[in-house]
């Protein structure tokens, strides 16, 4: 099997890649030139006690459209494959939901955006018990535009664990990443973001930071920046991250303005989370995701 | 002010309040009794503990009441926590109001309403039309609403914001701590305008913290405290701002006077 994106000699990715699409591949395949106001959603409903699916993606050339891929429902474990090409010069707002009731999830993403692509790829993650994510970013052509975004919301004993590779390997491409998580009870999140600029890459821009809101004293919160970059002449590389609580000024500002101390903390979760979801696509899937994170936030005890 | 000139009439009456933060002692025996429609108005320097009077009413958990009272038509505030004094009918415009980046301004402005006024007050063409007329007050543009709370605000930005929010929620009580600083005199007054729409005429009343007499003009207060070292040491008519601006508050100064500086 040949899937374009993934670095070479990367053993696990390959063999669950491997194993995935032995199983159950999907093809999705966008006309060059195509284009929708709607989004294309695709629903995956997990169930049983283990599922696998490979999605593949092959988004034409100049092509434009909004792509949601929710997984819901209660299976024990399910393997989400995702690779895909993203054809020059088009413009693609990829968002992935994942909010299993339960068991775990592992993911991996694994897209090479071709020349003057733009590409918006965000992550809403809670509900699985355990989830571990390895996406994988190469910008291969120059003119490559990528904004990587994720609102994760850990509560109870979860365990979210996302690892997001950017590699810059053509001139002037340009990526950001800004990745929210809110972790509460005796939950844990791990962010690791690897940024690699290769040689001949001039002119790369590129940027990554996590921020975590701890919300409760056993909740742990771990984010990993690294860099590799072995070019001179870029714009700039940096990373940043920032851990902390509920800010309590906050919390007196709304309580000022009539909040009790629970519509006050769970306003400001969702504000926090809606700081990335809000980049994420059209008011409409705004409005939508915003709705399912404050039901995530109304049932479990953050 | 003496005790006497309390009455049960008063909305906000506060008696003898020792208060502060940690061991440090900011208010030495405050009295201070304020009508329904009134404007009163504090002044003083930085330090005299005016922003802890205004924290202290509002609820700030920081600060600690060591003694006295702080009444709202009667009931104990001290007794109640922030979010219930703010559906009593306490508002504080803050002087730093806080930023919370992923609140948009429509829905924290809607949900405060539901909070203070009810869900009804919070829903359909009415408050449409009471915003857009509040809006229109404070020269505000529509395209505020979907602006994060306080984020990137300019400092004129987020005290018409304050004051946005003061026509809305309605308050029996409205505390402005420096509402007036950072404005320029176009700013003060809107701001000014919209306090006046917010109390004249109403049952509510209004006590305006601030250094200067500036905003004063334009929100005639009926009553100016002095605040010098956690202890009000002057009470007067809209004169005093006058005289504050002409001789500064060194005057007023027991510590001053006993040094024979004043």
């Amino acid at each position: 099997m040949s899937v374009s994106g993934l670095p070479e000699g990367d053993v696990v990715t390959g063999s669950f890649m491997q194993a995935a699409s032995a199983s159950s591949q999907w093809i999705l395949r966008i006309e060059p030139g195509f284009s929708s106001q709607d989004p294309v959603i695709l629903d995956i409903d997990v169930k049983g006690s283990s599922s696998i699916l490979h999605l593949s993606l092959d988004v034409g050339r100049l092509s434009e459209l909004e792509l949601i891929t929710r997984v819901r429902g209660s299976g024990k474990w399910f393997g989400l494959l995702r690779t895909g090409e993203i054809g020059a010069g088009a413009v693609l707002n990829d968002v992935v939901v994942c909010l299993q009731d339960e068991g775990t999830l592992l993911r991996v993403d694994s897209i090479a955006i071709g020349r003057d692509a733009q590409v918006r790829a965000g992550t809403v993650s809670s509900g699985s018990e355990r989830t571990k994510a390895d996406l994988r970013y190469r910008m291969g052509e120059p003119g490559g535009n990528l904004r990587v975004l994720g609102s994760i919301l850990s509560v109870d004993s979860m365990h979210i664990d996302h690892h997001v590779e950017i590699h810059h390997d053509a001139p002037e491409t340009f990526s950001r990443l800004t990745w929210n998580s809110a972790c509460g009870g005796d939950s844990r999140t791990v962010g690791t973001g690897m940024l690699r600029v290769a040689d001949g890459s001039r002119g790369a821009d590129a940027a990554q930071i996590f921020h975590n809101l701890l919300l409760s004293a056993d909740a742990e919160a771990d984010s990993i920046p690294e860099l590799e970059v072995r070019e001179h002449e870029v714009v700039g590389c940096g990373h940043g991250t920032a851990n902390g609580p509920i800010d309590e000024d906050q919390v007196f500002y709304l309580e000022s303005r009539g909040f009790d101390p629970s519509e006050a903390k769970s306003t400001l979760i969702a504000a926090f989370l809606n700081s990335t979801l809000s980049e994420m696509g059209s008011d409409s899937l705004h409005d939508w995701l915003v709705g399912l994170l404050n039901s995530e936030l109304r049932t479990p005890d953050a | 002010m003496e005790h006497g000139e309390s009455d049960i009439e008063a909305l906000l009456e506060i008696r003898n309040l020792h208060a502060g933060i940690g061991d440090t002692q900011i208010l030495k025996g405050i009295d201070l009794s304020i009508a329904p429609g009134e404007i009163h108005a504090i002044m003083g320097r930085n330090g005299s503990g005016k922003t802890t009077a205004a924290n202290i009413i509002m609820g700030h958990p920081d600060f600690e009441v060591e003694e006295g009272e702080v009444l709202l038509s009667g009931e104990n505030l001290l007794e109640l926590e922030p979010w219930e004094r703010a559906r009593e009918g306490v508002f504080l415009s803050f002087q730093y109001p806080q930023a919370v980046p992923g609140l948009q301004v429509g829905n924290f402005l809607r949900k405060s309403v539901a909070s203070i006024r009810g869900k009804e007050a919070a829903k359909g063409a009415d408050f449409r039309g009471e915003l857009n007329e509040a809006m229109d007050t404070l020269d505000i543009p529509r395209s505020f609403l979907s602006r994060y709370v306080n984020d990137g605000f300019s400092g004129g930005e987020k005290k018409r914001f304050e004051i946005l929010q003061l026509l809305l929620l309605k308050p029996k009580l409205a505390i402005l701590d420096e509402t007036d600083s950072g404005l320029d005199i176009d700013g003060i007054k809107t701001v000014a305008a919209g306090i006046n729409a917010a109390v004249r005429g109403t049952d509510s009343a209004a006590l305006i913290i601030t250094h200067y007499s500036r905003i004063l003009e334009h929100v005639q207060p009926d009553k100016i405290h002095v605040l010098i070292g956690g202890q009000i040491v002057a009470t007067g008519g809209p004169e005093l701002a006058m005289q504050l601006e002409e001789r500064g508050y060194e005057w007023l100064d027991p510590k001053a006077e006993a040094e024979g500086i004043a």
